[in-house]
């Protein structure tokens, strides 16, 4: 069972040298993390892989949060920062994570799926799959401003830009979501909007 | 130019100013295509917020402890060595420095004329090892080669490092 503490008391309890304080914050914020790094990793190996550096990144910097941000705030910084790198280095064997048609091949053959199978799906399926053909940035936004019950000033911490250019890209990412909802959906989407 | 759809999000989200929040609201309640826009992104809204978020493997927390703990193992020789121990060496060789000094001032002899070449000399019962037994040329050489050993040693540790460093 998870500790009650606020994560600003789980963190001094850590730096005063109790592990299992930081095991609580772990299980705390583990599920947001590995989501956000699915964002990018695109396979649940790599996305673990990343969220537990991040995890132990953040251990060893815990000494310098310095609470001025929320601590979730900070830690999904470092969870951008480590999964930019990872695309980065990615990026040699494959192609540009600015090329959207890397995204759209896994797009094309999932649409063939879906003829066959739309009506047993749920609306959560389709709208995970369609968060799965975005880009990195875009599933990004959408995920931390929906789940991460992150403002938009906080968003722009996060991921280290302006607060007006996440503001754009925040409206961007929600058309590029709602037309591969739609193309996905096809007809059903009608209905359900 | 703000399309419908990006007036009616920052709507949603709250974000324009009071007086732009009074004339969407207003544009709502009288145009059709505002009012039909804007019940379409509220389920749209809605749906996104819907969002599920993906569990990792039930050995996610402990393999975190793991690593946290193979991370502090594997923790640089440096950051575990004890500081009093370099203190105190360092002490002991400031001692032997001003204990010599102290001799060797001690030991000091100035004539007249205080330009003259200064007479020092050790103290008689002060025996020391001979140094051209030490510094042969056997000795010499041996100490030599282990410092260029030790420097190519270091030169690649130090490399590595660096390569370590801009790889992460």
């Amino acid at each position: 069972m998870q500790s009650k503490l606020s994560d600003i008391e789980l963190i001094e309890q850590t730096l005063a040298g109790n592990q299992f304080a930081y095991a609580d914050l772990v299980k705390r914020h583990q599920r947001f993390v590995f989501t956000l790094a699915l964002r990018f990793a695109k396979g649940r190996e790599d996305a673990e892989e990343i969220a537990q550096d991040c995890f132990v990144k953040a251990y060893r910097s815990l000494a310098s949060f310095q609470g001025q941000s929320k601590f979730s705030t900070w830690l999904y910084s470092i969870v951008y920062t480590t999964a930019m790198t990872f695309l980065r280095k990615k990026r040699v064997d494959t192609h540009s994570i600015d090329d959207e048609g890397t995204f759209v091949q896994v797009e094309n053959h999932e649409s063939a799926y879906d003829t066959n199978n739309a009506e047993n799906k749920s609306r959560s399926y389709y709208l995970n799959q369609a968060i799965e053909q975005l880009l990195p940035d875009d599933a990004t936004i959408i995920t931390l401003f929906y789940k991460g019950e992150q403002s938009l000033e906080e968003i722009a911490q996060t991921m280290g830009i302006e607060t007006n250019t996440v503001k754009v890209k925040l409206f961007r990412a929600r058309q590029r979501l709602k037309e591969k909802l739609e193309r996905n959906l096809k007809h059903e989407v009608k209905e359900l909007i | 130019m703000n399309t419908i759809e990006e007036k009616l999000w920052n709507y949603i989200d709250g974000t324009c100013t009071p007086a732009e929040q009074e004339a969407i609201s207003r544009l709502i309640e009288e145009d059709e295509l505002y009012k039909q826009k804007y019940t379409e992104l509220l389920v749209l809204n809605q749906e996104f917020a819907g969002l599920e978020l993906d569990e990792p493997s039930m050995a996610f927390t402990y393999n975190v402890m793991e690593a946290i703990r193979a991370d502090q193992a594997l923790a640089p020789l440096k950051s575990t060595i004890n500081k009093k121990i370099i203190l105190g060496i360092a002490a002991f060789f400031v001692l032997s420095i001003l204990a010599l000094l102290a001799i060797t001032l001690s030991n000091v002899q100035i004539s007249g004329n205080p330009f003259s070449v200064v007479n020092i000399k050790l103290p008689a019962d002060l025996k020391l090892p001979a140094a051209n037994a030490i510094f042969n040329s056997a000795f010499m050489k041996s100490f030599f080669v282990f410092d260029v050993i030790l420097a190519l040693f270091l030169t690649d540790s130090y490399l590595r490092r660096k390569k370590a460093a801009k790889e992460a």
